[in-house]
């Protein structure tokens, strides 16, 4: 199955049609959505700002991480299950905005950035636990992760206003013959996005 | 309310705003979700240890001197960008429920937030065991992860403030 039946198929899905079918769901999985993010970015700059030795710097990183971070990993649950369910309600407009895929692209990238942490700094975190900073390694990571997760939020509210109100375009029909293809050509056109509401989503 | 955002909407801020608003909507709200971010971080930071559920090896006093500037920081933020979004888009902002119901929300976290920060610049000590462990204090500390909740949930609706019905003024327009 190619990848655009299976978009169309998570769009046909049950829990899409009762997701669109409701003014009040995606408003509801937007809200948990950022309130999820609000707690996983809070969170982790908390942490990374301890790495960089900005703030915290008398506690131990240990200390914090273990406490901080299953927090974070709760949330991050959250916001990724509210993120696919708004993501089933448009698939094929979402898999091809730009936005999304730049977002798709910054969250791998942090999660690479959060597994080389664990690979250098992480390693020998013994040695620095207690004192005001990481190793430099650590210290990059901390604020590649902060500047990674400004993008993250950056590009998930441009998601918003690049799709909204936007439709997947259906596949043109087959051709008849060749004399139909020259004749069809100024016929057909796009699916029209739905009128502005003119305002921001 | 109608003539100030008539008025909003003729002046020069807001005709930049709006007419740069392919990239000015997009920023100034992300700007705002950054806000959101580390203000909740922060608030959740204080209350959890007033709980004694998080960072209990540091004291409640240095909680309070470690997070509370972030916190007032990042309500700055919130403020300026909050402010900025009401001139790019009066009639959005204003002409809601939403907006004047997550407005008393914020009225009400502030309030408790300024009592919270002068009580333990007051009695400092005595917030470590005593303070902290009256239920009413417990009690208001959850209902500032309840406030940011709704805080959170109005300004997200008032993008979609139809969903009030006949209670958005919007609908009357």
């Amino acid at each position: 199955m190619d990848l655009t039946s299976w978009l169309k198929g998570l769009e046909d899905s049950g829990v899409a049609s009762s997701l669109r079918s409701s003014l009040y769901y995606f408003p509801f999985l937007e809200s948990v959505h950022v309130m999820a993010l609000a707690v996983v970015f809070g969170t982790i700059v908390v942490v990374d700002l301890r790495v960089l030795g900005l703030a915290s710097r008398q506690r131990p990183f240990t200390r914090m991480s273990s406490e901080l971070l299953h927090i974070t990993w709760g949330a991050f649950a959250v916001s990724v299950l509210t993120g696919a369910l708004m993501f089933t309600t448009n698939a094929r407009v979402y898999a091809h905005n730009t936005a999304f895929q730049v977002k798709m692209l910054l969250l791998l990238c942090a999660g690479i950035n959060m597994a080389a942490f664990h690979l250098t700094a992480g390693r020998n975190v013994a040695r620095w636990d207690t004192a005001p900073t990481a190793p430099g390694v650590g210290r990059l990571t901390a604020a590649l992760s902060i500047a990674l997760w400004i993008g993250i939020i950056f590009t998930g509210r441009v998601i918003g206003f690049t799709t909204t109100g936007a439709q997947a375009k259906e596949a043109p029909a087959p051709v008849g013959d060749f004399d139909d293809f020259l004749n069809s050509a100024p016929a057909s056109s796009p699916v029209p996005a739905q009128p502005s509401t003119g305002k921001s989503p | 309310m109608n003539e100030f955002v008539q008025w909003l909407s003729a002046t020069g801020p807001s005709l930049y705003l709006q007419i740069h608003e392919a990239w000015t909507l997009p920023v100034i709200q992300s700007l705002h979700i950054i806000g959101i971010g580390t203000a909740v971080g922060s608030g959740l930071m204080i209350a959890l240890r007033v709980l004694g559920w998080v960072g209990t090896d540091l004291s409640l006093e240095a909680t309070q001197r470690r997070f509370g500037p972030w916190l007032t920081g990042a309500l700055l933020l919130l403020l300026v960008s909050g402010g900025l979004l009401i001139v790019a888009e009066p009639v959005r902002e204003l002409i809601t429920i939403s907006f004047w119901l997550k407005m008393f929300c914020v009225a009400i976290l502030a309030v408790v937030s300024i009592a919270f920060q002068r009580s333990v610049r007051r009695n400092g000590p005595q917030w470590e065991h005593v303070i902290s462990a009256r239920p009413g204090v417990r009690l208001a500390a959850v209902l500032t992860f309840v406030l940011w909740g709704c805080i959170i949930i109005l300004g997200r609706l008032i993008a979609y403030d139809h969903i009030w019905g006949h209670l958005s003024p919007a609908t009357k327009a």
